[in-house]
């Protein structure tokens, strides 16, 4: 997982010269337009060329301080996960032990993440959705309310935080990284074929 | 008159043991995908993510031997760290690594018994990395790589030598990709498969 380059490593906040940095990495986060739906494949849901669909797939965040916790730190992944990672509040890890930091948003395109891969959890064992709606759009809760998916654009945005309050508060501040969609606004429904489709996600 | 007394109070005990098992859950429990650093396990003590699950003869013993015959993996060094299973926090049972500096590792704790899945253990596979520049701080989970983070390059390679020794494999989708900071700084998150392992009776030698 790497980092997106901040020109510093930001510590405790990222200074308002990082938003453009998002930005960029809202530019990098395009989908590419072929290939087939493929659950757990190795295709990365990430374009190489990134600008000529720019609006492709919007980031959202919660700001640079949300729920009392600054934004610490901007992950994005293209492996075999694909996703863009904004880190609230840090966590000190020793020895063997990592740690979890107090909040966490994922921002994964659709066709590498979708509610539709929870289909049939009664038969594969995975874990059972909690469906609820926020912010208008369909959502489900899943680790006991410390996970919350939500389908919106052509994404799936994942917040993770310590209790189901925390997790709503965040959920609450999530806005655009490009300005487009407000804290206090609806968020977008997910584009038609955002959805299950053909083996349970878009194509990447 | 104090043997038939004696007889009923074992009858009775008897029922009642098997009261309390046939009213406990039985089925597997994906409900806290996470290890934790030690009980009770919570969001804030959350520690790796759990991407494998040992099922059939499940049970930690046999996934321990199993792990150290079909991937060598017999160092047993490592970090303590807790399981949650039905809402309650329990200590693992085992742990198993490919050697002492950067290494593969698994810890393991046997869960609740399956109808359908039998005898469940489930772990946290990782690889990770010896960490001494710049600052000496133990092993750190790999962040990244080809072949993902040290969490799915482990499951990756427990399934490898799994399948290879003819062991039923299929990944389930858990979604639990939660980033975890490393001793280094660097962060690690699983891709969200989970990797079930079907285990025999017989243990090899």
């Amino acid at each position: 997982m790497s980092r997106v380059p901040l020109g510093t490593r930001a510590r405790g906040s990222i200074g308002l010269a990082a938003v453009s940095l998002l930005v960029a990495v809202a530019a990098v986060l395009v989908l590419p337009r072929a290939g087939p739906a493929e659950v757990g494949g190795s295709g990365t849901g990430f374009g190489e060329s990134g600008l000529e669909e720019p609006d492709e797939l919007r980031l959202y965040y919660a700001g640079q301080r949300a729920d009392g916790l600054p934004l610490t730190t901007v992950l994005r992944r293209d492996d075999t996960a694909g996703f863009a990672s904004f880190v609230y509040g840090d966590c000190v890890a020793s020895g063997d032990v990592g740690c979890a930091p107090p909040a966490e948003i994922q921002v994964w395109p659709a066709c590498r993440r979708s509610l539709a891969l929870h289909d049939g959890t009664d038969e594969t064992r995975g874990p059972v959705p909690e469906w609820v709606r926020v912010r208008g759009i369909r959502g489900a809760f899943f680790e006991a309310g410390r996970r919350l998916e939500l389908e919106t654009d052509r994404s799936l945005v994942v917040v993770f935080a310590q209790s189901r309050q925390d997790v709503l508060r965040m959920a609450a501040e999530l806005r655009a990284v490009d300005g487009s969609v407000d804290a206090d606004a609806p968020l977008p429904p997910p584009k038609p074929h955002a959805a299950a489709e053909e083996g349970g996600a878009m194509a990447c | 008159m104090g043997r038939i007394v004696v007889v009923a109070a074992l009858v009775a005990g008897v029922a009642t043991a098997l009261i309390v098992a046939a009213s406990a859950p039985a089925h597997f429990d994906p409900a806290d995908p996470y290890t934790h650093e030690e009980c009770p396990g919570s969001p804030a003590n959350r520690v790796d993510p759990i991407n494998v699950v040992f099922t059939g003869w499940g049970t930690w013993g046999r996934a321990a031997s199993q792990i150290e015959s079909h991937l060598g993996w017999t160092a047993t060094s490592g970090s303590a760290q807790s399981f949650v299973d039905h809402g309650r926090c329990y200590a693992m049972h085992a742990q198993r690594a490919s050697g002492q500096a950067s290494r593969f590792h698994v810890r393991v704790r046997g869960q609740h018994k399956d109808a359908e899945l039998g005898w469940t253990a489930v772990g946290d596979a990782h690889h990770e990395d010896l960490v001494l520049f710049p600052v000496p701080c133990g092993h750190a989970v790999d962040s990244n790589g080809a072949g993902g983070s040290g969490f799915d390059q482990g499951r990756d390679e427990v399934e490898r030598r799994f399948a290879a020794a003819g062991h039923a494999t299929r990944r389930v989708w858990w979604g639990n990709t939660q980033s975890f900071k490393q001793c280094d700084g660097d962060y690690a998150a699983s891709d969200g498969w989970t990797l079930f392992v079907e285990l025999h009776q017989v243990n090899h030698s």
